[in-house]
């Protein structure tokens, strides 16, 4: 195959557990993700501009972006039209998959409401039944159960056909709702509108570019103010809503003398039962039959981060770092829902004594031991499935165990309830701070990993900067774990921070970068911008807020990042989305947008770049405020000669 | 003597070298803002349809010695580069005349624009070989594009020998279809092959009898 050398492993990872690692798995002949891409060298121009389509069968067709070309489709569509399908409908997909994910958890809600699960319970039940109250449904002297009852009843309705709007739009402000019902995107049903884009980019619908991205906006926001948030609520609900815990994060988190499972996905729905499972007795005292000093329960990508907010599970690393787990020869089982999880662990798996076990029905792996997921049995397979992991420490080749760093420590379990709890209940502190300049700001940085960055360099880099500015920073998903990994999520790296963020900070005991939750769970920082913009009384897009995906690949952080720019949070992209090859596209959604929705997208693949973007955006929406600002041009000039 | 050699039968249609030439031909060389560019940077290499559907012939210089465009430049714009042994255009002397685009054997000179501002002006564009990437040991952009070994860098000899390997086998089934009295040209990869080297035959005596010839 591929005859290319091998690039040097810094110019791979920032993280040394990773570096080390990827030179284990070079040295054993192991394929790796990075091998992968270079293989795959130099990738499909058309498809990185947008400009192919394979809709249907007059085609495949593409478009020259050189003009020399044909400029359309067999079916007459020009470059905005493919370009904008394309979009519309990598939108579907990502909200498709966090609404999926909302609705498993709905579903095992339900069950859990009707005494049809085991190893499910209502844990917090306060929040039940503040949820109901905001959603209208009476609490009055009523029990949990009918309570509970009412509420999946009312968020299954959601996912259909017979609302005007989804139950949390109501949480942002009205200002904005009557802006999405102007525009017509207010997000109807979870599952329509992903349905109505697969139709309207069919051949033949909708063929007015501005029209289609018009919906992706509406199937976004039936993702952000849907299915992830009722994934979030709900998880919160069943499993406990985050309070501040500290834990640790890295390889080092694998114990060379323990069983090591690893949990991998998305969905907390499992691996909080196994969490329950790996506590049996007689399951440890076989894993110390077998030589192992006990059981130790990692996490890898959301689902680690799930458990690591609400249990703090150790967190062994994100996205990237899931085959180079397995190449520490110390991991004895896998254990896989859905999302992000690599067709190739698997295959990396043969090389060791690693099982994989997949969970869901609806995510298979050829090579996987397959264990299908019952909640009215959750606890028994929750056992079983700890039990194959126990049994394959057997099977460990002790010469091969290389765990190649000691763990470091981060907290996490910011839910915007544990912010309000830290700030007194109230968003007036966080405001008042704001407002006299203290903090400038805040940012979200989520997203994934993407090999064709340096892994976490833009997460950690890009954080950094703006902590150092006094920008607060919200971090999930991957981003979380890189952070933690370079040290910025203990109190005590308040002290990188700008003065008046580590005042804030050491004042309150927590770090410049807040932990909250898994990717579905960016929809806590919608809450809380949506908080922010009620207690002020404005809307959200007139806020010195902005996002960031620093590292993004995947379909969902498309979807988040549409939500988030309609509603309102001006959104920086680390990767060129498929989009450049149409002109008009590429300019409503840079430039045109913020016209129409109060925000915009930009690309910026520098960290560095990035942090003076940002910082110049939340400025001058400080300014508009009338809040003490900074001078744009001093922000360029100062980063300029630094 | 190391050249870039087209296997036509892998050929698949993607365009994918056609996308990566124009884009080392670019002052970005960024596939995603290339094609913002004023003058918009053009291929060199040429993806046309086959004579049977779903058959394609990328098609670019072949760097001829004597080079019948060198030839016939009056401006002596066009000049071999010794050292890699490539046939250059000029853009300065260029007056666009025309001539090497009716001489070239292969129909592989077009006429775009090229400079900036003022001195942007349309003249002879054609496939430089990538010569400052083979300079710098790397192969020619459209070769890297290419997933399927339709398009390959190499010795000369090496190549056809290789082709001689792949090839012998569908020279047989040729041989054999046509004592068979099977219409040889019905379908498949065989066909495209014999199609190809009629066509191929068709352009050598057309080159002989333009340019006089000895070869």
């Amino acid at each position: 195959m591929s005859t290319r050398e091998f690039r040097d492993v810094r110019a791979l990872s920032i993280a040394p557990d990773a570096q080390q690692m990827i030179e284990v798995a070079r040295s054993e002949g192991i394929e790796t993700v990075w091998d992968r891409l270079a293989a795959q060298q130099p990738q499909c121009g058309y498809c990185a501009l947008g400009v192919s389509c394979r809709n249907c069968a007059m085609g495949p067709c593409r478009i020259d972006p050189f003009g020399a070309g044909p400029q359309k489709g067999v079916c007459g569509a020009d470059a905005d039209v493919i370009v904008a399908r394309n979009l519309g409908r990598t939108i579907a997909a990502g909200s498709s998959a966090h609404s999926d994910h909302g609705r498993d958890i709905l579903e095992v809600f339900a069950a859990t409401a009707h005494g049809e699960t085991t190893g499910y319970r209502i844990t917090d039940e306060a929040k039940l039944m503040r949820l109901a109250a905001e959603l209208g449904i009476a609490t009055e002297s009523r029990t949990t159960t009918a309570v509970a009852v009412e509420l999946a009843d009312l968020l299954m309705e959601n996912y259909g056909t017979r609302r005007a709007a989804l139950s949390f739009v109501e949480r942002t402000p009205k200002v904005r709702q009557d802006l999405w019902d102007t525009l017509g995107v207010t997000p109807r049903g979870i599952d329509r509108e992903s349905v109505e884009m697969l139709h309207r980019t069919h051949m033949g619908v909708d063929n007015d570019y501005v029209n289609i991205l018009l919906h992706g906006l509406r199937t976004s926001l039936a993702d952000g103010w849907g299915g992830s948030m009722i994934a979030t609520e709900l998880s919160d609900v069943m499993f406990g809503t985050p309070t501040p815990v500290v834990s640790t994060v890295n390889l080092g988190t694998l114990k060379p003398d323990m069983v090591n499972i690893a949990l991998h996905g998305h969905n907390p729905m499992l691996s909080d039962v196994i969490v329950q499972a790996a506590e049996d007795p007689e399951l440890i005292a076989r894993a110390h039959e077998l030589g192992a000093a006990g059981i130790n329960l990692v996490g890898l990508c959301c689902t680690g981060n799930e458990l690591l907010m609400r249990r703090g599970v150790p967190m062994a690393g994100n996205h990237l770092m899931q085959e180079l787990a397995i190449t520490t020869g110390a991991l004895e089982a896998m254990v896989v829902d859905y999302q992000c999880i690599m067709p190739s662990v698997t295959d990396v798996a043969k090389c060791y004594h690693t099982v994989v076990i997949s969970t869901s029905d609806k995510a298979k792996f050829p090579g996987a031991v397959h264990m299908s997921f019952d909640p009215s049995r959750g606890m028994e397979i929750g056992k079983d499935i700890v039990r194959r992991g126990v049994e394959a420490f057997a099977d460990r080749n002790p010469s091969r165990v290389r765990i190649p760093v000691e763990p470091v420590q981060l907290m996490a379990g910011f839910s915007v309830e544990a912010i309000l709890g830290a700030l007194g209940g109230t968003p007036a502190p966080l405001v008042e701070a704001i407002a006299d300049g203290r903090i400038r700001g805040a940012v979200g940085v989520v997203g994934c990993n993407n090999p064709k960055l340096t892994q976490d360099y833009g997460h950690v880099t890009l954080t950094r900067r703006l902590i150092e500015n006094d920008i607060l920073v919200l971090v999930t998903g991957c981003s979380a774990v890189a952070n933690g990994k370079a040290g910025q999520m203990m109190p005590a790296a308040a002290a990188m921070a700008g003065p008046g963020l580590r005042a804030t900070c050491e004042a309150l005991g927590i770090p410049p970068v807040l932990h909250m939750g898994s990717c579905v769970d960016n929809t806590r920082i919608l809450v809380l911008a949506a908080a922010l913009a009620n207690h002020l009384g404005v809307d959200i897009s007139q806020l010195p807020l902005a996002g960031a995906a620093p590292e993004w690949y995947s379909e969902k952080a498309v979807a988040i990042g549409t939500y988030v720019v309609a509603s309102g949070i001006t959104t920086v992209l680390g990767v060129e989305p498929p989009i450049f090859g149409s002109r008009n596209v590429t300019g409503l959604l840079a430039g045109g947008l913020d016209d129409v929705v109060g925000a915009k997208f930009a690309v910026e693949a520098d960290p560095e770049k990035a942090a003076v973007i940002i910082r110049r955006h939340i400025e001058a929406k400080r300014a508009a405020l009338g809040l003490p600002a900074l001078d744009l041009d001093a922000i360029t000039a100062a980063v300029a000669t630094a | 003597m190391k050249l870039v050699f087209v296997n036509p039968e892998r050929c698949i249609g993607c365009l994918q070298c056609e996308f990566a030439c124009a884009v080392e031909h670019s002052s970005s060389k960024s596939g995603t803002t290339a094609w913002a560019e004023e003058p918009v940077p053009r291929s060199r290499v040429h993806v046309d349809p086959g004579p049977v559907m779903g058959t394609s012939y990328p098609s670019r210089c072949r760097h001829c010695d004597p080079a019948p465009c060198q030839q016939v430049c009056p401006t002596s714009a066009i000049t071999r580069d010794v050292e890699q042994d490539l046939v250059l255009v000029d853009p300065e002397t260029c007056i666009s005349c025309a001539m090497c685009a009716m001489v070239c054997p292969f129909d592989a000179l077009t006429f775009h624009p090229v400079g900036v501002g003022a001195q942007m002006r349309t003249v002879a564009v054609k496939c430089d070989g990538c010569i400052d990437r083979v300079r710098r040991g790397e192969t020619p952009a459209c070769v890297e594009a290419c997933k399927v070994g339709a398009l390959v860098f190499g010795e000369l000899n090496d190549l056809v020998a290789e082709g001689r390997l792949r090839g012998s086998g569908a020279v047989l089934a040729a041989v054999t279809a046509a004592e068979a009295g099977e219409d040889a040209v019905a379908e498949g990869p065989v066909a495209t092959w014999r199609s190809w080297g009629a066509a191929a035959s068709r352009v050598e005596s057309a080159a002989t009898t333009v340019g006089g010839g000895s070869r």
